[in-house]
This record gives structure tokens, C-alpha cells and sequence, in this order.
């Protein structure tokens, strides 16, 4: 009897910063969970992911700081708006769903859905795909090396080991593609090459990530041919850890 | 025709996509701003920036090689600015140019069309011009009734009261102020204060952020890119069609160009470069952000003026490269 009772809840300033601090830590936990669980291979360039950590440090950073300048005992005047409130409930939600969602995007149905990339031999690194052998060549460095060097009699033959997943065709068999990108998913752009599929198999699903082993092989009337991969081994693989390109 | 899970699960990867680029970027504009309230806490300097309606806005695109930020970074440090007093010209001429004026966004678009020197020039030039003519346009609205109420409240105590009434400003010493001593200069802010600041506008900034780049997300998602450069060749509607893609794209002015050369081939000349100028001042990523600085009269003025000063000069490019 007589004796204070200690408050049961933190005093205003400290339920502020509090908020503050987790709101800041929710985010930087989405940045540095999206570098560690590899979603940004799904996501955006490769250059941009050490940006995305350092954000995510430096928001952890913040949200530390925070809490410790939010327990210190001065200037204990500064109430939790219900604006604030508001803010980190939608922040908390978001991050969660966030956390708990990670993308899952169809790649076939996002390439359908966009034109196909026209870079020619501007791309920083295609000179490189004319040093290497034709068994080395990714399918990107195919087809850039297909758009420089436009005559495809000069690739008949040629053995190709390439990967990629199966972009159907409005008027054509499905093509072998993959999607490039300059920043991140919303700017990606496929490029595909077209295949002549086993005839007595199945026709390969969407989406579906595919390895060939074959040769090149020209098709079309003569003036106009046009190279397809002709498949000696199809094998069906796990979509890659980093299935988009530069 | 793909199924509405299939569309969803697409939509919520492109969101992500677009958000986590997006949020290192907002994180630099909230840092660059806050370093400036701690350099110049005052911001002084700023209030001694030409406040001419020409001069203020080049002033103000010229500033965007002193921080180089995408378009998402350089709201918050736009908003410093107007909070700080500067004259609203130079603010505006920052806000609309310096996503383009500045060294990084050069320097990709030089990567990515280095035999397009016309592009090099035009960029800029272009950029500049929309920023004048935006600043031009929203000068002729009253501040309250373009700036958001809680800005305009802190911008008013940074304006001196030669130019701002007390009524106005809610606050102040009364008497002449030609006889009052010159007002010492603010103090520098504390750490705490100065984290307590960032930390309110970075998150306030980050749930706009998501509003637009949700936005952006479902837009792409439904509304196939192809129909959009199908008038690729068609003087007129090719620039329209390619206005509207960087209205929903939605992605950062310093790597707008590469995407652009996936279709450069595709468009005409006035097209790509209307791409190219329009998307760092104004698309669906951005609307959320710059619904912080202005009210919705201003920020429809800003995407009708941005849009139809990039038609025209799209359009007249039409006219010189075709």
C-alpha cells in the first residue's frame, strides 16, 4: 500500500520511435530477406542487388538507431499520431505479405505479352558470343550472334547446347526463350529460337524449362531460310537459379 | 489468354519487381535530403536562388548534377527544397529536370545509343524544356491551392515575411521587418531529430511508393505492351502509344534507355524520344509520390502539361528525322 506502480505501458516518446523502428526494420528485413532467399534472381539485373543489401543494411542501421534514440529518457513529448499508427499497420501488412509471398511469375505468359527484344549487336557484351565455340553459346548469345551475322548458312551444322523455357507461338511450334532484362521484371523482353520438336513426343508445356542438346539446321524455301535447333537430347531441368539475362 | 492466377501471380512479381528496385533509390533521395537539412539547416542558401520564371527553373534543372537521383530520389529532396523556401520555379525545374540532367541518366543513355548523337543532345535539351514550360504552367496557380496544406505550412515558415502575410504564415512576430534584427540562423538539427525526420518521410514515401508501383503492376499485367508499339511507324500515334508504355512501365530514368533499345528499332525517332522524357517526370510509380508535394489540381496539370509538351516535341521530331 503507498508503493507507485510502475506504468504498464512505455511512455509516448518510446511508443513513437518504437513504431518508427519497426516499420524501418520491416522493410529492411523484406530487402535483406529478398537478397538471401534469391527472389531478386527472379526479380531484377544482377547489378542492382548489391544496392538492394545496402539499402537493407542501411535501413536495419536506421531502424537501430532509432530504437536507441526512441529509449532515451529525454523529450518524452512526442505521441504516436494515429497517421503513424495507420503507417505502420499498412507497413506491417505489406512486409508480410511480402515476406510470405515470394513471385512466382509466369514467364511464358509475361513474354507473350511483350514484343520481342530487337537489340542487335549494341549489347554491351554480345561481341564476346563470336569467340566462343558454338557448344559454349547461350541461347541470348545465339541470337545476338544470329542478328549480327545475318546469314544463317554460315551456322548450318553447328552444335548447340543451349537452355531456356517454352514460349508458345500464335502460328508457329513453340520456341525455346529466355527473357532478358535492363533493371527488372517489369522492363524484361524475350528472345526465343525457333526448335524442331521430336515429332512422335508430346509438345512441351509452357513455362516449361527445357535443355537441348543438337545441331543448328536450316529450314524454309532457298533465299529465305532460317536456322532452327534441331533437338538430339531434350531434358527437362529446374528452372535455373538466375533464369533472366542482361 | 492467360488465367486470372496466372495474371495475379504476375501482377504480384512485377509489383515486387518494380518496388524493391524502387526502394534503394527513394532510400538516396531521403538521405541526400536529409543531409541537406543538416549542411544548411536553414536552407539559406536556397532562398538566395533565382526566383526568375526562366532563370529559376534552368537554376533548378542545372542542380540535378549536383545529385544525381533517379526521379523516385529526387522527390523527397524537391520536397526539402520547397520546405526550405526556395523559390517554387527552381523547385519545380529541379523536380522535372534533374531525373534526366544529371550524370548517371547521361551517361546510360550515351551507353545505350551511342550512335544516335541527335538522342545525346535531344534528351537533355528536351528535358529542360519540359521542366521550363511545367514551371511555367504551375506558377500560374497560387501556392495553396497547388502545394499539399502540410507542405505549404512548413514552406511558409521558411519564406520571409516580406513575402508571406502572418495570416498566411499562422505564426510569427508582429512589426516592421525592416527594423527587426536579421533572425539567427536555425540550429542544426540533432541526430535524433534528423533520423526522426528520414525515417517519417522515407516511410510515408515507401507507401506511396507501393501505391503506384501496384498501380503500374496491374497495368502492365492487363494491358498487353504489344498493342501499345503496334502503331510503331505511325508518325502521330507512335509517340502517343510510346507515352503512354512510359506512363506504365514505370521504370527508373537511369535505366529507361536500355529498355528503350529493346524497341528502338521498332518506333520512330520522336517516339523513343518521347519515352525518354516523358517516363522521369510523370508515370503511374510516381503519382503517389508527387501527390505529396502537390495538390490534385496541380498534379493533374503536371501529367496534362508533361504530356502534351512531350507530344509536341516528339511530334516536331517527327517532323525533322522522318
Amino acid at each position: 500500500m503507498g508503493e507507485p506502480v510502475a506504468p504498464l505501458t512505455p511512455p509516448l516518446i518510446q511508443r513513437a520511435a518504437l513504431g518508427r523502428a519497426i516499420a524501418l526494420g520491416l522493410w529492411a528485413l523484406v530487402l535483406l530477406r529478398s537478397v538471401a532467399d534469391g527472389r531478386l534472381d527472379l526479380l531484377l539485373r544482377a547489378a542492382f542487388h548489391p544496392l538492394v543489401a545496402l539499402a537493407g543494411l542501411l535501413l536495419l542501421g536506421l531502424a537501430g538507431l532509432q530504437l536507441a534514440l526512441g529509449l532515451q529518457p529525454e523529450g518524452a513529448t512526442e505521441r504516436l499520431r494515429p497517421r503513424q499508427a495507420w503507417n505502420l499497420a499498412a507497413t506491417a501488412v505489406l512486409a508480410g505479405m511480402l515476406l510470405m509471398l515470394p513471385p512466382s511469375p509466369s514467364f511464358a505468359t509475361l513474354a507473350g505479352q511483350r514484343p520481342p527484344d530487337r537489340t542487335a549487336v549494341t549489347a554491351p557484351d554480345a561481341e564476346l558470343s563470336f569467340t566462343l565455340p558454338p557448344a559454349q553459346r547461350s541461347l541470348t548469345d545465339w541470337v545476338r550472334l544470329l542478328r549480327s551475322q545475318p546469314d544463317p548458312r554460315l551456322f548450318d551444322g553447328d552444335p548447340v547446347r543451349i537452355s531456356g523455357f517454352v514460349l508458345p507461338q500464335p502460328d508457329a511450334p513453340p520456341q525455346l526463350a529466355r527473357l532478358l532484362v535492363r533493371c527488372c521484371l517489369a522492363d524484361a523482353a524475350p528472345v526465343g529460337l525457333p526448335v524442331r520438336w521430336p515429332p512422335a513426343t508430346t509438345p512441351p508445356q509452357a513455362d516449361q524449362w527445357l535443355a537441348i542438346e543438337g545441331v543448328m539446321a536450316l529450314e524454309g524455301p532457298p533465299g529465305s531460310e532460317q536456322l532452327v535447333v534441331v533437338p538430339r537430347e531434350v531434358q527437362v531441368i529446374p528452372r535455373p537459379a538466375r533464369p533472366l539475362e542482361p | 489468354m492467360p488465367s486470372p492466377a496466372t495474371s495475379l501471380a504476375n501482377a504480384w512479381a512485377l509489383f515486387q519487381g518494380l518496388l524493391i528496385e524502387a526502394l534503394p533509390f527513394l532510400l538516396i533521395g531521403v538521405l541526400i535530403s536529409a543531409l541537406a537539412r543538416w549542411l544548411s539547416p536553414g536552407g539559406g542558401w536556397l532562398r538566395q536562388l533565382p526566383s526568375d520564371p526562366l532563370l529559376g527553373p534552368l537554376t533548378g534543372a542545372g542542380l540535378g548534377f549536383a545529385l544525381p537521383a533517379c526521379e523516385c530520389g529526387n522527390v523527397p529532396v524537391a520536397r526539402q527544397m520547397l520546405v526550405a523556401g526556395a523559390p517554387l520555379g527552381t523547385a519545380l525545374g529541379f523536380l522535372f529536370a534533374a531525373p534526366v540532367l544529371n550524370p548517371i541518366v547521361l551517361a546510360s543513355t550515351f551507353a545505350a545509343f551511342p550512335d544516335q548523337p541527335w538522342l545525346l543532345l535531344a534528351r537533355p535539351v528536351g528535358a529542360v524544356m519540359v521542366a521550363v514550360g511545367l514551371s511555367l504552367l504551375l506558377r500560374l496557380i497560387p501556392e495553396p491551392e497547388l502545394l499539399r496544406p502540410e507542405l505549404l505550412a512548413e514552406r511558409r515558415l521558411n519564406q520571409p515575411l516580406t513575402s508571406v502575410s502572418l495570416l498566411e504564415r499562422s505564426g510569427g512576430l508582429l512589426g516592421p521587418p525592416q527594423s527587426a534584427p536579421p533572425p539567427a540562423p536555425p540550429p542544426r538539427p540533432s541526430p535524433g531529430e534528423l533520423i526522426r525526420h528520414g525515417a517519417n518521410e522515407f516511410l510515408g514515401l515507401a507507401l506511396l511508393l507501393v501505391l503506384g508501383c501496384l498501380i503500374a503492376a496491374l497495368v502492365q499485367t492487363f494491358v498487353p505492351r504489344g498493342w501499345l508499339l503496334a502503331v510503331g511507324s505511325a508518325p502521330t500515334l507512335s509517340v502517343v502509344a510510346l507515352m503512354l508504355l512510359a506512363w506504365v512501365v514505370s521504370v527508373c530514368s537511369s535505366v529507361d534507355a536500355f529498355l528503350a533499345l529493346s524497341f528502338a528499332a521498332q518506333v520512330t525517332p520522336g517516339a523513343l524520344l518521347a519515352f525518354l522524357l516523358l517516363g522521369p517526370v510523370i508515370d503511374l510509380k510516381l503519382l503517389g509520390l508527387l501527390g505529396l508535394l502537390f495538390r490534385p489540381v496541380g498534379l493533374a496539370l503536371t501529367a496534362a502539361g508533361a504530356s502534351l509538351l512531350v507530344l509536341l516535341i516528339g511530334q516536331w521530331v517527327n517532323l525533322w528525322r522522318l
